[in-house]
Parts: structure tokens; sequence; C-alpha cells
């Protein structure tokens, strides 16, 4: 199922005189087992066109659609329930609950789906030995290093088999090295298990192994270059 | 592991990531529980105390009486002639700590004046054995057993008639046939009740001495007054009446309630206290978390689970100090019941008089069970009180994630 956005505004508005787009008559398919980057200056709108797949906040004018269904006449319990459901979230500070170990979470998002324990078990196994974790399951996130917590948080993105992969800045707060261990994941990932990335980057690594690129500026779709990786 | 056996670990993990505050919420919680616990044991036990060794001197706890002795609405005028006796009482067992009463409003004179005063006829040997009146003879004797015709004043009105152990008086009252009554008794004993309106309004005879006064068979008298603290109260027996300490002596009761009323408002005033502080501390380690509760809405977690989970911790916290709580006062309790309070601390040093009455300072604290869950139910609903403003921040901000 894709997801699609079509004549997507968002209008920020601070007062009636001023009005900032956070996203202008965007137009995105995203297609199964994509692997694309926004990519952009800060303030140009990648963030927001990301929460705005996510279902995070609504658009002010456009539609936005998942496999048919409008997401955007959704209820905030509803929209909550789909990215359960089919999106998974890595994020640039890895946003690990500190109380939790690596494998409790992943385990996470798994227990809001309502996975039977046996199932859980085995989807964390399974995530773990995806991101080469398999051994550091009981270590909290304050007894890993930055790159491996980042894993984690792929790890809990992916154990739910999600259909949409989000990324904000996955890379940017990591060392060259890491960065690159990452990079080489998500393209593992997407090839082995055909699933759908979309990267907010900088990281020009990143774009360099992204099939699909699109810029971002000022809210707009200005560029968009498919690469043959 | 079930939904919310997660929820509840989950929230149990939050709980102690910062323990040192969550040590200190627990401390306070339990430090008023314990307190609070302990100061309602502490009134209780002190004013039943008080109340048990006031009523044991004199009043009893309860008298039975003609349905038609005492005025119905108010119980300090009574029926000379609604007299009652033994074979008209069918529950035997009700009058086992109770001993039979005769009463006569008199006019008692002295050498020189002539005063009123309420003259008691009672049962020598039965009131030696269940009430303490003994105890306060200040001078001469107790009234003698086989003893005819002896008097014991209070100390007041013997200094107001101005008469002395060993003298006589007479005495002039009503018979129950409506003939003058008189007599002469032989002073035998003054009483000291600590200076009270007992001291000058009180005399007692023999039961006898006051039957024969009043004309009276001597199978017949005005009331049984028992001294059965303990066991309850009968509500009501066939032909007579029964009427309670707090309805004979209203002035007493509201003393005692208010004590009681008072000790909860202070209560209250405690967790209020301690509730208002408890909802900073909250507020601050809510907000710390919010960037969490973004992320955990954003990768799925409803603001529903994100509200109950804070609300299963708070819980998890206010479980664990009402437990702690009620531990604390339990050994405050029972440490206080060991070694009894002097509570001539709180007077000065100054005897504390009661209806007339010296009530013994020392009090011993006992367990009131109903207060090992009262306590902990009203720390629960101030805790809930004090989610509220917070959980409505998280909501919002929650609700408004990005």
């Amino acid at each position: 199922m894709q997801f699609e956005l079509s004549h997507v505004d968002k209008v920020y508005e601070s007062s009636e005189e001023i009005k900032v787009y956070g996203a202008k008559n965007v137009n995105i398919k995203i297609p199964e087992a994509e692997f694309m980057a926004l990519v952009g200056p800060s303030g140009s709108g990648k963030t927001t066109i990301l929460n705005l797949i996510a279902g995070l906040i609504l658009p002010t004018a456009g539609s936005l659609k998942h496999g048919g269904e409008d997401i955007t006449s959704m209820s905030l319990e509803e929209r909550t329930k789909h990215r359960l459901d089919y999106m998974g979230f890595v994020f640039q500070d890895y946003q690990l609950l500190p109380i939790l170990t690596a494998a409790e979470n992943i385990e996470f998002p798994l227990q809001l789906k309502g996975f039977s324990k046996k199932e859980i078990k085995e989807r964390v196994e399974w995530a773990l030995t995806q991101v080469g974790l398999e051994k550091l399951g009981n270590r909290f996130p304050s007894q890993l290093s930055g790159g491996q917590q980042q894993r984690v948080s792929i790890a809990r993105a992916i154990a739910g088999r999600p259909q949409l992969i989000l990324a904000d800045e996955p890379t940017a707060n990591l060392d060259s090295k890491t960065a690159q261990e990452i990079i080489e994941l998500f393209l593992k990932l997407n090839k082995e298990f055909k699933l759908t990335f979309i990267f907010s980057t900088h990281d020009q690594r990143l774009i360099d192994q992204v099939r699909t690129v699109l810029y971002v500026k000022d809210g707009q779709i200005s560029e968009s270059r498919v690469h043959n990786v | 592991m079930s939904g919310f056996a997660y929820l509840v670990k989950f929230s149990y993990r939050n709980l102690f990531r910062v323990p040192r505050r969550t040590l200190i919420m627990i401390l306070s919680l339990s430090l008023g529980c314990g307190f609070i616990i302990w100061d309602l044991n502490f009134a209780n036990s002190g004013s039943k105390e008080m109340m048990k060794e006031f009523l044991s001197q004199y009043a009893g706890n309860y008298h039975i009486t003609h349905p038609d002795f005492y005025d119905d609405h108010n119980k300090k005028e009574f029926n000379l002639y609604k007299t009652m006796s033994d074979a008209e009482l069918e529950e035997k067992d009700l009058i086992q700590l109770s001993t039979k009463r005769v009463n006569a409003p008199v006019f008692i004179s002295g050498e020189k004046k002539t005063l009123g005063v309420l003259l008691t006829g009672l049962d020598v040997v039965k009131e030696k054995k269940i009430s303490t009146l003994y105890k306060a003879i200040s001078e001469g004797r107790f009234l003698a057993e086989a003893g005819d015709k002896e008097i014991i004043l209070g100390k007041k009105f013997a200094k107001r008639i101005n008469v002395k152990v060993g003298e006589q008086v007479a005495t002039v009252g009503q018979a129950i046939d409506g003939s003058i009554a008189n007599d002469l008794f032989t002073v035998v004993g003054v009483l000291d009740f600590g200076g009270g309106d007992l001291e000058e309004s009180l005399a007692f005879t023999q039961l006898q001495s006051a039957q024969e006064l009043l004309a009276m068979p001597l199978e017949k008298y005005h009331q049984r007054v028992s001294f059965d603290m303990d066991s309850e109260i009968p509500l009501s027996l066939k032909n007579h009446e029964i009427s309670k300490w707090t309805e004979l002596l209203p002035e007493i009761g509201v003393s005692v309630r208010f004590i009681d009323n008072f000790t909860w408002i202070v209560s209250i005033i405690i967790v209020v206290v301690v509730s208002l502080g408890l909802s900073n501390t909250l507020m601050i380690t809510f907000f710390e978390r919010e960037q969490e509760f973004t992320s955990l809405n954003i990768i799925g977690a409803q603001t529903s689970w994100i509200t109950a989970s804070l609300m299963v911790e708070v819980f998890v916290m206010g479980t664990i100090a009402v437990f702690i709580g009620a531990l604390l006062g339990f050994a405050a309790t029972t440490y206080f019941n060991y070694y009894p309070i002097n509570i001539e601390i709180f007077t000065g040093g100054k005897p504390i008089i009661m209806g007339g009455i010296t009530i013994a300072p020392l009090v011993r604290i006992y367990s009131v069970p109903q207060y090992y869950w009262q306590v902990p139910l009203m720390i629960y609903f101030f805790l809930i009180l004090t989610m509220i403003y917070p959980l409505i921040r998280v909501i919002r901000r929650s609700k408004n994630a990005v």
C-alpha cells in the first residue's frame, strides 16, 4: 500500500497577517520498498513533510492517503493507532526510554500492539539480530554507545514489521564510521525486507545511497532526483 | 505479560528513575500518613479514656429507667414518681454491670443556710464494685455498707452550707406519695471532684435511706446505671427506656465530637499541605519528561496510555507510601500504648477537669482499625486531586505533540 500526498499545504499562522508555509503544494507518492530522502536546509520544511506523512500534524489543504485511506479524516487516536500499525520511527537523538533495557525498548511498541508474549520475544530477538545487537539486549541505553543506541532505535522501528519507516536526521549525532554502519543497516533492511524508508537528512553519505532525493525549499519540493543504486 | 501488568512495570521503573526525588515524596507522604493515623488514634484514645474515666466515676454509660422518667426534651429533668423494679426488667444480662439509684431534689440545711441539691441513693456494695465514686472522697469516708441515714456532700456544697464531717444536716423534699419528706442525715464524707459544678449540686446517701425518705417501697428505684463501657448498648428494653450518656450529658458528648472532628480537620489540612508540595514535584517530574511523552506518542502510545502510566506511577508511589505510613502509625501507636503520654504537658501541668471531674493525665493510645483504611483512602483521594492539573497539562501537550 502506498502513501500519497496530493497538493498538500501546511500553513502556520502566528497572527492574521503572518502566515508561514511549512509545506506548499507538496505532491509525493511513496511506493513500497522506496528508499527516499528529503533534503534541504534547516527550516526548509523537511520535518513538516515527515510529520505530515506520519499524521502527527494535519495539512491545511490537500489530501494525505495511505492505501486509499484518508489519514486527514482520522481522529487523533486513530492516527496514533495508524502510526503504531504501519509506521516505525528513528530519531536523531534515538529517544530510547532510559528506564527500559534495549530489548524492553524494542518490546514497547509490540506491547502497545497487543502481541502475545511468545511473538514479542521472537520479534525482539529478530530485530536485535538484524541490527547486530543480539548480545546487548539486557543493557540499558546509558550502557550503550550512540551508534548502539541508534541501532536499538532502528530495531524498535522495524520490530513491528511496519510498511514505512520515517527517520529524522538519523545519522546527525553519529561519528562518520558509525553513521556509515547505520546507513548500511538501512540499506540492508530495505533490500532484504522491502521496508520503505523516508529520511530527513543533511548527510551526504546517506543522500548518495538513497534511490529518490526530494529537495525541499520553502516548504516546496523544488527538485527530485532518482539514483540508480 | 498483560497490558496492565506491563503498564505497572513501566510505571514502577519510571518511579525510580530519579530515586532521591521519589524517596522524598514517599517519605513526606508516609510521614504524613503515619502521623495522621497516630494523631487520630491519640485523639480517639484520649477522649475515650477520658470519657471512660469520667463516666466510671459517677455518670455511667447508660441509664435504664421508666419510659417517662426523663423529660423527652431535657434529660436534666425527671419525674420522681416514675419508678421501676428488678421484677419488671426482663433482660437480666443487661444489668450485670449496673447499680440501682434513687434520685430526689431536696433542700439540705446546715447550721445557718439551706440550699437545694440532687440527693442520690446508692447501692453502696454494688457502687463500690463498679464505679469509682468512693475514690473522690477527700475528707471522712464513703458511705458504710450497713450504715443508715449517712450522707456525703460535695466539697463546695459543704462549704456553702458550712457543715463538716460528723455534723448533722436536715433534708426536706417531696416523697413519691406527694407528702413532705424530711429527715436528719449525718455527714460522713466530703467529695472532691476537682472543683467543678458537681461539687455544689450533688449529695449521696444509702439506697435504703433515700427510699425511706421518699416513702418508696424497697423493691422500687428510679434508675439502673450501667457501667458496662465496652459492650454494645441495647437499643431498647421492653417497658423501659435506655438513655446513653451522650443524651444525659450532651455538653460532654459535644466536646468529644469536637475533639474527633477537629483532629480530622487538622489531618485533612496536613494532607492538603503535603499534596500541594507533591503536586508541584509531580508537575516538575512530568514536565521534565515532556519530550519523552511526545516520542511515546509518535511511536504509537495513545494519550490515554501515557496518562494511565502516569496515574499508575503516582498510585504505586502512593501505595508504597501509605503502606509505610500505616506501619509507622501502628508502630508509634504501639509505642505510646506501652509508654502512655502525660497529657498535662499540653496544659502546662494543670489538671484537666471534665464535667467537674479531674481526669487522670496518662493516656494510653490504642489502634482504631478503621483509621488504617480511612486515612490511606483520604490520601488516595488527595493524590487524585494532586494529579489532575499536571495530567491535564500532559494531555494538552501530548495532543499538540509536534
